[in-house]
């Protein structure tokens, strides 16, 4: 086994197994030689499959990215149609909007939640699933976390709009017959618990599509790996913190990028639930940028959001990227 | 394939896609209302009438249409009233609006009059014209600027307190004759086991509905209307704060769901009060054949509906009834105008006009004479009487107003109920929204 870049992988690792080191080596083995009309006719080949796509992406990824970020300097007028360039005017009106920072903090809030329950949590919990020796159990249990990610945002978002709804909602139910009347709260309805409902939701659909990610991870980690460490007589505790966890950075990785990234661009459940109310306090930057431009008719202050959220979610991005990479476990 | 020949194809593909990603079409020629229609082709139209009860009624009359013109497809997209806000808005910022659209009065109609997105109907539709004379004027007025009228009226509304006679008869309590009145009655009803006020303010609007209402009392007509203008707003009058305080003393005593009121969907209201749980329930002619339906615990015969009450001696106009008519808008560049006035021509026949104002439709038709006690149930025409006979219609405050400004109520209003806002920081707010508006 081998890190790159890390040092971090446990002493009982050092310990000779099937690993290999694949990659350069595994590189340098292909043959070389070749004419260079050849390879040249080859790269062009290559580049001709891949024309279409890259066309495609630049068209309907790239070039509308390049024009939102135009709209942004824009004051727009969707009925006359008339754009009027203002700079960078509705940046500076973004830094003062008190509705936008309380966006940018439950969009923080959402992404710091969702890596407790969906990285942190559904490791934990796959560890266990994966650890049990009952197959049928383990089949079972994986089956039984993954069916709330088999529902749709928005059916899960009505469908706990009705949990949560006051008088007739089944929380509040739950709570009085459980003698916990007194907790029972207009869960959607005020400020200060709306927010953590809706994000409440949102783990609970989200939660078993990571363990299951998490449990196929670590169905790939060599038994022996385990085993070697049980030999060497360390503990259930220890062998998820010194096998399982380095052997699954690169999902975790990328489990980081994806529960990061879509809790920047949560939108779908904060519609379905409270759209962004009461008083603004469930807006994220997803919804306050639709509202901004569909409601408000703002839509060149909607692009500054836009562009906002996009250069966001690209730093966490490339961060990360570069992060797993750097730290990447190959056996 | 050769890979220089396989290069050219993918390019041409490429190309080809890009050229259809970046294509853009010619402009429409203007709309000519007044040309002979040409029977053929679709003709699209944007209602506000998606799901039941009303879903039928624009399906109806467009296949009755297409069996008299059979060369004319008429294209529905039929939405609800909260969808319709953001589907209209997409089609206009991408330049698909349809041949017809529905829009409400005020600010909401005025953007696509100024932007040139809805034809002039004045030579068709205008009072004195055949058409028009089948309109009461009040409808027409509400669609005309600069003495053009640009909107088809299609119904009137006003918005009443609905009421369970049963439930006021057990409570031992009679209809309110003031607002001090109506919060008083809250404690003998709550005390026979009724909701007195069913309220759902999930969506934000309807606490806009009593606010506007209450500001038509408590504050001077002409300072009223000078605010709806973010060029002569002001927002300083002290009737804005006394009807937040109204407002909230309303939601406190009179609802269950009190400060979780911004949590319960409008429709969970509605149903309390047709399901016979709650003995009040404030809400629009449109839905007053919704909920004494068939199948209902509250019968037509047991529903009665009564203004909100004024408050004694409120500065303001105690006739006023906040509502308006809604109605169409026939798209300026559409090339199909022609056939589009015929459309709607046919919409607003005697025949249909009397359908819309009937139970299960219930929507009191701005045709005149469309609305009789024979047509319509008791309620509708009881409600469209006292509209016609109030001292002036008040348009709701979501529409008449500017976008930014109507969004800061809508917040402040969640922010009463939620009582996070006192009425002074609401009002700051509102004041802050215009001045950003101007």
């Amino acid at each position: 086994m081998t890190t790159k870049g890390s040092a971090a992988a446990g002493p009982f690792l050092s310990t000779d197994t099937t690993a290999v080191v694949l990659g350069r080596k595994a590189r340098k083995g292909r043959p070389r030689g070749r004419p260079a009309g050849a390879s040249r006719l080859r790269h062009l080949r290559g580049f001709a499959w891949v024309l279409p796509a890259i066309v495609v992406i630049a068209v309907f990824v790239y070039l509308p990215l390049v024009q939102n970020f135009g709209f942004s300097t824009m004051e727009w007028d969707i009925y006359s149609g008339t754009q009027t360039f203002v700079g960078l005017d509705n940046y500076v009106k973004l830094a003062g909007d008190p509705v936008f920072w309380t966006s940018l903090g439950n969009n923080v809030l959402y992404a710091v939640l969702s890596i407790v329950f969906q990285v942190a949590g559904a490791l934990v919990l796959a560890a266990l699933i994966e650890s049990l020796r009952s197959t049928r159990w383990r089949k079972s249990l994986r089956a039984i976390y993954f069916v709330p990610s088999a529902i749709s945002l928005t059916v899960a978002g009505l469908l706990f709009y009705f949990i949560y709804e006051p008088n007739l909602g089944l929380l509040n139910h739950v709570l009085d017959a459980i003698g916990l009347g007194a907790l029972a709260q207009p869960w959607l309805g005020q400020e200060s618990t709306a927010m953590v409902s809706i994000i409440a939701m949102s783990q609970w659909q989200g939660f078993g599509y990571s363990t299951l990610l998490f449990a196929v991870a670590i169905q790939r980690i060599p038994s022996e790996l385990y085993e070697a460490a049980s030999l060497d007589g360390i503990g259930p505790i220890r062998r998820f913190f010194h096998v399982t966890m380095p052997l699954v950075r690169e999902m975790t990785g990328l489990m980081m990028i994806v529960t990061i990234s879509g809790a920047f661009q949560v939108f779908n459940e904060v519609m379905v639930m409270t759209s962004g109310g009461p008083n603004n306090s469930t807006q994220v930057l997803g919804t306050w940028l639709y509202r901004n431009g569909f409601v408000r008719n703002d839509f060149g202050y909607a692009a500054a959001i836009a562009t906002v959220l996009f250069v966001i979610t690209l730093a966490i991005a490339v961060a990360q990227l570069w992060y797993t990479r750097r730290r990447r476990v190959e056996w | 394939m050769h890979a220089r020949s396989l290069t050219a194809a993918a390019f041409a593909a490429a190309t080809a896609l890009a050229l259809v990603g970046c294509a853009g079409g010619e402009p429409a020629p203007a709309a000519d209302v007044t040309a002979e229609p040409e029977y053929s082709g679709t003709l699209s139209i944007l209602t506000k009438f998606a799901g039941e009860p009303l879903g039928p009624y624009f399906e109806d009359i467009a296949a009755a249409y297409e069996t008299e013109h059979p060369d004319v497809n008429v294209e529905l997209i039929q939405e609800t009233d909260q969808s319709v806000k953001d589907k209209t808005k997409t089609l206009t910022a991408s330049g698909a609006l349809p041949d017809i659209y529905f829009t409400w009065t005020g600010d909401w109609a005025e953007n696509f009059i100024t932007g040139g997105l809805a034809a002039d109907l004045s030579e068709v539709i205008a009072p004195g014209t055949e058409w028009g004379d089948r309109f009461g004027q009040a409808s027409l007025d509400a669609f005309a600027i600069d003495g053009k009228y640009y909107g088809v009226p299609l119904y009137n509304n006003g918005k009443f307190m609905g009421y369970n006679t049963a439930a006021f008869a057990e409570a031992g309590i009679e209809v309110p004759t003031t607002f001090e009145e109506l919060i008083d009655s809250c404690g003998p009803l709550r005390d026979v086991g009724y909701e007195p006020i069913a309220f759902g303010n999930k969506d934000g609007w309807p606490a806009l509905h009593y606010l506007q209402q209450l500001f038509a009392y408590n504050v001077p007509t002409d300072v009223l209307h000078a605010d709806f203008d973010p060029a002569t707003a002001e927002w300083t009058d002290a009737g804005y704060l006394t009807s937040l305080e109204q407002f909230k003393t309303l939601v406190d005593d009179c609802t269950n769901s009190g400060t979780g009121t911004n949590g319960v969907l409008y429709t969970t209201a509605q149903e309390a009060l047709a399901g016979g749980r709650a003995a009040m329930y404030y809400q629009e002619i449109l839905e007053f054949d919704t909920v004494t339906a068939e199948g209902n615990a509250l019968t037509p015969d047991e529903f009665g509906i009564f203004q909100l009450p004024a408050p004694e001696g409120a500065p303001g106009d105690p006739g006023a009834i906040e509502g308006s008519p809604e109605g169409y808008l026939i798209n300026a560049k559409s090339p199909r105008a022609a056939l589009a006035v015929d459309f709607m021509k046919y919409v607003t026949n005697d025949e249909n006009a009397k359908t819309l104002s009937s139970p299960p439709y219930g929507q009191p038709s701005t045709v005149v004479g469309a609305v009789t006690e024979e047509t319509s149930s008791r309620a509708v025409f009881e409600g469209i009487t006292k509209v016609n006979e109030a001292s002036q219609i008040v348009i709701w405050l979501d529409t008449v107003t500017v976008p930014e400004v109507a969004d800061a109520w809508l917040a402040g209003g969640e922010a009463i109920i939620s009582g996070s806002s006192t009425p002074e920081q609401v009002m700051e707010s509102v004041q802050g929204a215009n001045s950003s508006a101007q």
